[in-house]
């Protein structure tokens, strides 16, 4: 071969950006979130890599062609999709404000909750009825709990009542819950890398002491003195390296790399600097590594080794129950603590379903449990198909349930 | 050129508050808690609004331009990823209502004691043409772009550059 291995990643990627765009501007104009088509991107383009690409010889005339192995499994391509999860966490994190928390109503708090605790612990019992192991369990739990409020917004939006009070609720309630979801995960994780539970819990703390509290007082400094550096763009260079390295330090204290991204975010997103950087990051976030994460998604549901029909027959079937548990989790737990905060009952519906669709950070969850070796083998495969079908499913029937309810 | 050089100078070490606007009476100031049509009013003719606690204390704590009303006044667009907290302003969808939802509430200042070099600087960094005065957390005056071209002009005209208290 020419072409040196290295490069062929350039391949890979080229294509998976083209594809993703392609699909998630098909996907825009029939009104779905673009992230299902980069999705279905990952997913066309995986197969296409399986069937065609590895690393075959064509020859035509005398021309001899060698195809280059197009290997979205490869490690390569895996790391460019991890640091698009870190760049996500990262500008979520970045976004969040703390006046604008404060401001959150209280049945907000109250809708978050009750659509933690129903789902996960529907979503755990299930599992464990079904043997998965403890471990996996808590993942599945995990996924069923962030809101993602993009559908639901988006419906809002078509359908011109945002100003309604179950919507306001709905829109706070989905901030809080991914950063309930967000917490849970750095627990969860941190349980199955050390067994020692005080051990644990000394670390996290330990983590969020020196990296939120001391981050908080010491980073505003460390990025005045940056400015100092008269380079291009360097204060966004010192951004991105305080960044990478919270990341880092995270995942090396047992946490999770993407709770370490998310602090990094919230810490640098309080700074008074940050204004000059929040476009810098989103331009490399949102034009290069997410869509590539999303992508990497769709190419994994090629990754299981699924032996038989029968192990088909067992995905569809715990996939149907997943499924089940997140709209009747939410619309349950959402609805009666929505009640408790006083709405009537339509509006606790309408609340209900308007915390129902899952996306991103279910993937994420799901995602970062596997990179992790949190959880491996078939169930791993399976907990992930699910999740990919709970998003596809939830986000699809979202808008339905939400015109439904909202009608006067 | 060498007076050329010794003017900008000499502009360059002036302090702030003897190029500035003082007149803070007349400066565009909204209270956080107004509504949304007495922004619309007001930027109808100025290019920004200060946001202050109240009008008795000039307490500075938030700016509106024309840019954040552009936000709320075109429809809105969702960006394809959401996680986290959208801006929903919108006064389409009514969710635009006070000032305090679409002020941003991150204002870069400048000091009466600052020379203009500094000012000038600042509003390089930041993208801005106009920054107000702060004296103990209060709105003390402001200082902009047109202001600092004016002032500059009318000095290599012959004209001195700070008047004699005047106003």
């Amino acid at each position: 071969m020419i072409t040196t291995e290295i490069f062929d990643i350039l391949l890979l990627l080229a294509l998976a950006l083209i594809f993703a765009r392609f699909l998630g501007y098909l996907f825009n104009r029939i009104k779905q979130p673009a992230v299902l088509g980069e999705i279905l991107a990952g997913l066309i383009l995986g197969g296409i890599a399986l069937i065609f690409f590895s690393g075959n010889t064509f020859t035509i005339f005398n021309y001899q062609i060698v195809f280059s192995n197009l290997d979205y499994s490869s490690e390569e391509f895996r790391l460019i999709a991890e640091i698009g999860i870190l760049f996500l966490l990262f500008i979520s994190g970045m976004e969040i404000r703390a006046s604008k928390l404060k401001k959150m109503e209280k049945a907000s708090t109250l809708v978050a909750i009750g659509g933690v605790i129903l789902p996960l612990s529907l979503g755990f019992l299930t599992a464990i009825l079904m043997d998965f192991s403890f471990k996996e369990s808590i993942v599945i739990g995990l996924i069923l709990i962030a809101t993602s409020v993009g559908v639901t917004v988006r419906t809002l939006l078509d359908l011109n009542i945002l100003d309604t009070d179950s919507s306001t609720t709905i829109l706070g309630g989905a901030v809080i819950d991914d950063i309930i979801g967000i917490i849970l995960l750095t627990f969860a994780l941190g349980i199955g890398s050390l067994m020692d539970a005080v051990w644990i819990g000394f670390r996290i703390a330990l983590f969020f002491f020196i990296f939120l509290y001391i981050g908080l007082r010491v980073i505003d400094r460390i990025l005045k003195l940056s400015e100092k550096i008269h380079l291009p763009k360097a204060f966004l260079s010192i951004s991105l390296s305080i960044f990478l390295l919270y990341a880092f330090f995270a995942d090396k204290s047992g946490i999770a790399g993407i709770i370490g991204a998310f602090i990094a975010g919230v810490i640098i997103g309080q700074s008074f600097e940050s204004k000059k950087i929040e476009e810098d990051f989103k331009t490399i976030g949102y034009g290069f590594f997410i869509p590539i994460f999303f992508v990497w998604v769709g190419t994994l549901l090629w990754g299981g080794e699924i032996e038989s029909f029968s192990s088909i027959i067992e995905i569809g079937i715990f996939a149907v129950i997943i499924i089940f548990i997140s709209i009747i989790g939410k619309i349950l737990g959402c609805g009666i603590f929505a009640k408790i905060a006083g709405f009537k009952n339509k509006e606790a519906l309408q609340i209900g379903v308007g915390m129902v669709p899952r996306l991103e950070l279910a993937l994420i969850i799901a995602t970062a449990a596997i990179s992790k070796g949190f959880i491996t083998g078939f169930h791993a495969h399976q907990i992930l198909v699910a999740t990919i079908l709970m998003v596809v499913v939830t986000t699809f029937i979202t808008p339905f349930l939400i015109k439904a309810t909202f009608k006067k | 050129m060498a007076k050329q050089d010794k003017l900008i100078k000499d502009f360059y070490n002036l302090k702030v508050s003897q190029l500035m606007d003082k007149r803070v009476w007349d400066l565009p100031i909204i209270s956080v808690n107004e509504d949304i049509y007495h922004v619309l009013a007001i930027l109808g003719g100025r290019n920004h609004i200060w946001v202050v606690e109240d009008k008795e204390s000039k307490e500075l704590i938030g700016v509106i331009t024309e840019h954040d009303v552009l936000s709320i006044l075109a429809p809105k667009h969702l960006p394809s990823y959401i996680l986290g907290m959208p801006n929903l302003s919108s006064i389409q969808h009514g969710t635009a209502k006070t000032v305090e939802d679409i002020m941003s509430r991150r204002v870069v200042t400048c000091d009466p004691d600052e020379k203009i070099i500094d000012a000038l600087l600042r509003m390089v960094k930041y993208k801005l043409r106009r920054l107000p005065v702060i004296k103990d957390k209060k709105l003390f005056g402001e200082i902009t772009l047109h202001q600092l071209i004016r002032k500059y002009y009318q000095a290599t005209q012959y004209h001195p550059i700070v008047e004699d208290e005047e106003g």
